[in-house]
């Protein structure tokens, strides 16, 4: 057994010496990138970086075109109040289980294939958003645009797989932010394409309908970059890899096993309900929200609702740059304690909102709340690319599905109909963040710690990895890609793991291991 | 989030701002004294459609009060207001006491100087919402401040009530341009599915 195993590991290895000259940018053993060049194109990582935010932008665009226009739909449309909150449930709780299932669909095909068939196959109800004519019709065009929020699991999986773990935070927080940001720009967006429109001559109630088209030739467009310029990984497509045998076509019943077996994943989808559910409710209910109580107009309702998804442009990534920065000094205990201050704040300021009556003091609320609540989603994802390899995408999967399962929750409960004020209802939904917050001090990695313990006495990250490979499918080498992973996060230890001799990054690619 | 520092001159202006209040007392509907009698040649079930039907509002000041009654009545603001039925579960249309709240009246059908009697014909806007409906006048002084009113309904708002039906906004060019779109993108699916099928083989 160990020969073959040496034989496999010499295989990979000839190749990747040859293989690393061909990128542009500095990469691990596993290919993935070590840096982050923000403004460069290089392939296929940063390709795949903006590819995969820009897509994902254009889903939050669409999925967050009614709610600033709202104003004029509701009245075209004869809505009451019960018909709106509906929709907006209806918006976020079909990508509950179409994260779950981009996951998988990530862990087996890969994400590229994946996020473009998913937002072509949701753009026609962008478009029929524009001949909608009752209340049960924008119910359904809310939803099934909602569906392309899953692309959000496969931003997630694409840079997990083209980034190396000291930087995989920050290209998740800014892929992840960035998309965010879309629906925060179409609360600008929307208001200013209408107005434009009416001005050329359109009454309002047709203005709106030809607004939409907008966000549909955006998508439209996204998506079909991604087929024509995008790469699953650093080494090629899926579809490449599976046929050289040199990617493992994994079975789909074993990833869903090791995913839904492991509690962290649960964990952290329950905390990111409070921090991605809650921002994907405020983005449903803010323009409203400052419409009716301050009585501002639809474009200025519109500039301030945009400014809390426009945060995202900074707040995410830093919450991932965070991530990444604790870990240099704390290893995993400082990205998980991180998580659970960052999150907290960000529920306190929702509370300290609820109760602020003056149009200034809400917009600053608004502001700091924005930034708290949108670092804690990149830290969130600062930790989740450690919680499994072999079922990566499906655990990304979970803790996306569970954001809007929050967002579900939080809306059921506080803004369906009219038993609270918005802004009491804003007021309790700060409280629930900080009680779901608490269960973070639950996560423990037996090689790193958790927040309140150590780690266990020589468990090693290969060990955890490992562990989701049966003997058998170890014997035949399908787990060398977890290995490697496992190789490359030895820095999440801390400083006291870097003793052991490891540079400062990544495991260079010229020494390769000997013993497996 | 370490930046976010106002300085104290900013906190200052902004509070100067927000508290700045205009003409300060607050009208209330139930301290305005009705006035004028208003009538329509809507009746009470009819159905119009926006951008095509028309009705005429006439408006009138009551003979039977003592004369000089309208001696500060500058303009008259003739609107159009949601019925009862049409603000149900709809806070954005909800009536408040307080005028400056109040959101039952937002259509303007006319704005003229006041005379003692007064007739409009009115087309309905195109950007009329389908609803139920009644119209009101008020009476408005110098400073614009709403001093008297009248309306074609009663005090419940249940007679007279008529309905308008608004434009649906779905246009032929808007109805085709969704479904090419829509196709173009189910095509483009299937045309690199293609593609990738061929390159597996």
């Amino acid at each position: 057994m160990a020969k073959k195993s040496l034989e496999v590991e010499a295989e990979v290895e000839v190749e990747d010496e040859g293989d690393a000259a061909q990128f542009k940018m500095p990469v691990d053993s596993d290919h993935k990138a070590t840096e982050f060049w923000l403004f460069s194109f290089a392939k296929p990582h940063m390709r795949a970086f903006h590819l995969s935010w820009f897509s994902f932008f254009c889903c939050f665009v669409s999925s967050f075109a009614a709610p600033p226009l709202l104003p004029v739909i509701r009245d075209n449309l004869s809505l009451t109040t019960t018909d709106i909150g509906n929709a907006g449930i209806a918006s976020v709780s079909g990508a509950v289980f179409a994260r779950l299932a981009m996951g998988t669909a990530c862990d087996l095909v890969g994400p590229r294939l994946a996020s473009a068939s998913l937002i072509l196959i949701t753009t026609p109800a962008v478009y029929c958003s524009s001949l909608i004519d009752s209340a049960t019709g924008f119910l359904l065009v809310r939803f099934f645009t909602g569906f392309s929020l899953a692309t959000f699991v496969s931003t997630q999986f694409w840079m997990s797989s083209m980034f190396s773990p000291p930087k995989v935070g920050l290209a998740n927080g800014v892929a992840g932010g960035w998309g965010n940001m879309g629906g925060g720009a179409t609360q600008l967006i929307m208001p200013l394409v209408y107005e434009l429109i009416k001005k050329i001559g359109s009454t309002n109630f047709i203005a709106w309908r030809i607004a939409f088209f907008i966000p549909g030739v955006m998508q439209t467009c996204s998506a079909i970059a991604v087929l024509m310029f995008g790469q699953d990984m650093p080494d090629g497509n899926y579809n490449k890899l599976h046929k050289a045998g040199e990617k493992h076509k994994d079975n789909f019943s074993e990833v869903f096993k090791h995913a839904v077996t492991n509690y962290r994943g649960w964990i952290l989808a329950l905390t990111y309900g409070y921090c991605f559910g809650v921002e994907l409710t405020i983005d449903n209910i803010i323009a409203q929200y400052f419409y009716d109580r301050f009585g501002v107009n639809i474009s200025k309702a519109g500039t301030i609702a945009a400014s809390f998804g426009l945060a995202n442009i900074v707040s995410r990534p830093g919450g991932g740059l965070f991530s990444d920065y604790l870990s240099k000094f704390f290893g995993m205990r400082g990205r998980l304690w991180g998580l659970w201050v960052v999150q907290t704040l960000g529920g306190i300021f929702c509370v300290i909102l609820g109760k602020t009556n003056s149009l200034a003091g809400s917009i600053v609320v608004l502001l700091l709340f924005s930034l708290f609540c949108q670092a804690a989603c990149g830290l969130t994802f600062g930790v989740v690319p450690f919680v499994s390899r072999r079922s990566l995408g499906l655990i990304s999967g979970m803790g996306g599905g569970g954001g809007n399962v929050g967002a579900v929750l939080t809306q059921l409960i506080f803004f369906h109909n009219s038993k609270y004020s918005t802004e009491d209802g804003i007021f309790y939904m700060g409280i629930m963040i900080l009680v779901c917050t608490l269960p973070i001090a639950l996560i423990h990695f037996p090689q790193w710690g958790g927040m309140l313990c150590g780690p266990k006495p020589g468990y090693t990250p290969e060990d955890y990895y490992q562990s989701e490979w049966s003997h058998h499918e170890q014997q035949k080498g399908y787990h060398t890609a977890s290995l490697r992973f496992a190789e490359n996060s030895v820095r999440e230890g801390g400083r006291s793991a870097r003793g052991s001799g490891h540079s400062k990054h990544t495991v260079p690619v010229e020494t390769s291991p000997t013993d497996v | 989030m370490a930046g976010l520092r106002l300085s104290k001159t900013t906190i200052a202006l902004l509070l100067l701002i927000v508290c700045h209040v205009g003409p300060s007392m607050a009208v209330l509907f139930s301290q305005l004294p009705k006035t004028l009698i208003v009538t329509a040649t809507t009746k009470s079930g009819d159905v119009l459609h926006a951008g095509e039907d028309k009705f005429t509002v006439t408006w009138a000041l009551n003979t039977s009060l003592p004369a000089g009654a309208d001696a500060n009545y500058k303009t008259v603001k003739v609107l159009l207001c949601y019925a009862p039925v049409s603000q149900h579960d709809r806070k954005w249309r909800k009536s408040n006491n307080d005028l400056k709240k109040d959101k039952t009246c937002q259509f303007t059908v006319v704005k003229q100087d006041y005379s003692a009697t007064g007739k409009h014909e009115y087309t309905v806007a195109r950007d009329i919402p389908t609803a139920s409906y009644f119209v009101r006048a008020y009476a408005l002084d110098a400073s614009d401040t709403k001093v008297a009113f009248g309306q074609t309904t009663d005090a419940n708002k249940t007679s007279n009530i008529f309905d308008i039906v608004g434009i649906t906004g779905r246009t032929t060019g808007i109805f085709v341009s969704a479904i090419v779109f829509s196709a173009f993108s189910g095509v483009a699916l299937a045309f690199f599915y293609v593609v990738e099928n061929k390159k597996k083989k």
